[in-house]
C-alpha cells in the first residue's frame, strides 16, 4: 500500500470511528429527551462572554436547551454583588428570563459563597447531584475533593439506577492535551476508580481554556469546555488520546439526551459547529471503545 | 432520516472492516489511552512510605484546636441571620461580612501557631513530607503547579483571604492523610503555605509557611 493510500485511510478510519460527519448531524428534539448547554471559564463580565451568551441565545432558538452546566470559574476576580450581576446575572439575563436554569460547579477562582446564589442551584453545597428524565447528574467540587466528598459520590452513584446516564461535571479535567495545566492526574487517582466501578458515562470539566473531546478513557467519554468566556488561542497540543478540539474562539456544548443516545454539538461564538456526534450509552461501566 | 443514518452507518461499517484488513489496526492498537497514574496505595506500599498516622498526639491536638475554633465559629453563626439561597448577592456579601467581622473580634489576640501548634506542624511536615516524596509526588506537585496562585502571598491570620486571588487545589491524595476537618473550614494551598480557612467568613484562620514544596512552583 503506498503512503498515501495509507494515510487517507487513516484519516478516514478516524472520522468515522470518532463520531458521525457534521453534515449528518441533527438533534432529535424528542418530547421525553433531556437537553441542555455546557459551558465553562465564563466568568469575565467582558465582551466575549456576552457574545457568546448571545450565540447560547440564538441556538436555542433551533434547540430549546432547559439548563446549562456551568463547569466553574464562574466569577473571576472579585465577588462583590456588583462582580455577581456583570459576570453572570448581565451576559445570561435572557437566558435566566426565559427560565432557563443554571448548575454550577466551582472552579479555583470561585469564592464558596457562590453556592448561596440560587441562580446557581447549588442549594449552599459544593457538590449536589440532580435528576433529570434518565439522566442522574453529579456535581462536584473539583477544589476539594476531601474524603468527605468522596465517600458521598460512592454513596450517590451506588444508588443510582443502572438504566439511567451517569453524567458528573467538575472544574479540573482528568484528561486533557492542553498546554498550560495538563490533566489533573491526582484527581483521576481517586475518582478513576469510583467512575469505572459505578458506570459513569460522561464527564464534562473546564479549567483549561480551549474546548476538547477525549477519546474514551476506560470506557468514559470526556470532554473539557473551558471556553465560554476565556480564551487560550492555540492553547490545544493534540496528543494520542484527542479526539478532537478547538481552541481558536469562545465555545459552548449543546446537548441531548434521549434515551440511550447522548446528542452533542460545540459551537464556537459566531455559530460555527465545531465537533458533534453521538454518544451510545455504554450498557456496562468499560464499555465504550477508545 | 432514520433510515440514512442506518444505511451511513452501515457503510461506515464496511469501510472500518476494510480499513481494518488493509492493516492499519496495530497503528491504533496502542492509541488513544492516556498512560495511568498508578494507585497511590500500592505506590505507597512499594516505596515503604506508610501513610501519616492520623492518631498521632500532633493531630490530635490539631483536631482538638480545630474543634475549639468551630465551636466559637457556631457560636458566632447562631447571632447572625441564617444564610439561604438568594437571589440578592448583596445578602451573601453582607452575611458573610458580619460572620467574619464578629469572628475577627471575638479571636482578636488569635495568632499564627494557635491551631497549627508546634506538634500539629510536626505532624503536618511528616504527613505533607511523605506526600510529596513518595511516589505520587509528581501527581500532587502537578496539582499544585496547575492552579494558582503560584506567586508569594503574605497572609495573616484572622484577616480575610484576598478575594481575587484563586484557590490552589490541595492534592486530593494529601488530603486523604490529613485529618478530616468539620465544614466550617478547609485546607487550602496559597502557593508554598497550608491555609486552614473559614469558607463561611472566608477568613484565615491559621496557616503553616512554606511547607508545601517550593519547587513544584518553579517555572510559573
Amino acid at each position: 500500500m503506498t503512503f498515501g493510500r495509507r494515510f487517507f485511510l487513516i484519516g478516514l478510519f478516524l472520522v468515522l470511528a470518532t463520531g458521525q460527519r457534521a453534515d449528518e448531524f441533527k438533534f432529535p428534539l424528542k418530547s421525553n429527551s433531556v437537553r441542555f448547554a455546557a459551558i465553562g471559564d465564563m466568568g469575565t463580565g467582558d465582551k466575549p462572554e456576552f457574545e457568546t451568551s448571545e450565540q447560547m441565545n440564538e441556538q436555542r432558538k433551533n434547540f430549546p436547551f432547559d439548563f446549562v452546566l456551568a463547569l466553574g470559574d464562574n466569577l473571576y476576580g472579585g465577588h462583590s454583588p456588583a462582580d455577581f450581576e456583570k459576570k453572570f446575572a448581565s451576559p445570561y439575563k435572557a437566558l435566566l428570563d426565559a427560565g432557563v436554569k443554571f448548575y454550577a460547579a466551582l472552579g479555583n477562582h470561585d469564592d464558596a459563597s457562590e453556592r448561596f446564589y440560587k441562580p446557581f442551584n447549588m442549594n449552599g453545597a459544593n457538590y449536589y447531584s440532580f435528576k433529570k428524565g434518565n439522566v442522574h447528574f453529579f456535581a462536584l467540587d473539583s477544589n476539594y475533593m476531601d474524603p468527605k466528598q468522596l465517600d458521598w459520590l460512592q454513596k450517590q452513584l451506588e444508588s443510582a439506577g443502572s438504566n439511567e446516564w451517569k453524567i458528573c461535571f467538575f472544574h479540573h479535567p482528568l484528561y486533557s492535551s492542553a498546554r498550560k495545566h495538563g490533566p489533573a492526574t491526582d484527581l483521576r487517582l481517586l475518582l478513576e476508580p469510583l467512575f469505572v466501578k459505578y458506570g459513569v458515562n460522561v464527564v464534562f470539566a473546564g479549567h483549561e481554556h480551549i474546548y476538547e473531546r477525549i477519546l474514551p478513557q476506560k470506557g468514559i467519554y470526556y470532554f473539557t469546555e473551558g471556553s465560554s468566556g476565556q480564551l487560550r488561542t492555540g492553547g490545544l497540543d493534540r496528543s494520542s488520546i484527542t479526539a478532537n478540539g478547538f481552541d481558536t474562539d469562545r465555545a459552548f456544548m449543546l446537548v441531548e439526551v434521549a434515551d440511550d443516545q447522548m446528542y452533542f454539538e460545540t459551537v464556537s461564538r459566531t455559530g460555527k459547529v465545531v465537533d458533534s456526534g453521538v454518544i451510545q450509552r455504554q450498557q456496562t461501566a468499560g464499555a465504550a471503545k477508545p | 432520516m432514520k433510515t440514512r443514518l442506518r444505511s451511513a452507518s452501515q457503510i461506515r461499517s464496511a469501510v472500518l472492516m476494510a480499513i481494518v484488513v488493509f492493516g492499519t489496526a496495530p497503528i491504533h492498537a496502542s492509541a488513544g489511552q492516556d498512560p495511568q497514574p498508578q494507585n497511590p496505595q500500592t505506590q505507597t506500599q512499594q516505596a515503604q512510605n506508610p501513610s501519616p498516622d492520623l492518631k498521632s498526639p500532633g493531630f490530635q491536638e490539631f483536631s482538638d484546636c480545630v474543634q475549639k475554633y468551630v465551636q466559637l465559629h457556631k457560636s458566632v453563626e447562631s447571632t447572625v441571620p441564617k444564610l439561604k439561597s438568594t437571589n440578592e448577592p448583596e445578602l451573601i456579601a453582607a452575611h458573610q461580612k458580619i460572620l467574619a467581622r464578629k469572628i475577627r473580634a471575638a479571636r482578636a489576640h488569635a495568632k499564627r501557631g494557635d491551631i497549627f501548634t508546634p506538634a500539629a506542624k510536626e505532624a503536618f511536615l511528616k504527613a505533607i513530607s511523605s506526600e510529596f516524596q513518595g511516589p505520587q509526588a509528581p501527581h500532587a506537585k502537578a496539582t499544585i503547579k496547575q492552579g494558582a496562585p503560584l506567586k508569594r502571598i503574605h497572609l495573616h491570620v484572622n484577616e480575610i483571604y484576598p478575594e481575587s486571588i484563586p484557590h490552589t487545589s490541595v492534592p486530593p491524595t494529601m488530603l486523604q492523610n490529613l485529618p478530616k476537618l468539620p465544614e466550617e473550614v478547609a485546607y487550602r494551598a496559597v502557593s508554598s503555605d497550608l491555609v486552614l480557612l473559614d469558607v463561611k467568613a472566608n477568613l484565615v484562620v491559621d496557616y503553616l509557611p512554606g511547607v508545601l514544596p517550593v519547587e513544584a512552583m518553579s517555572g510559573q
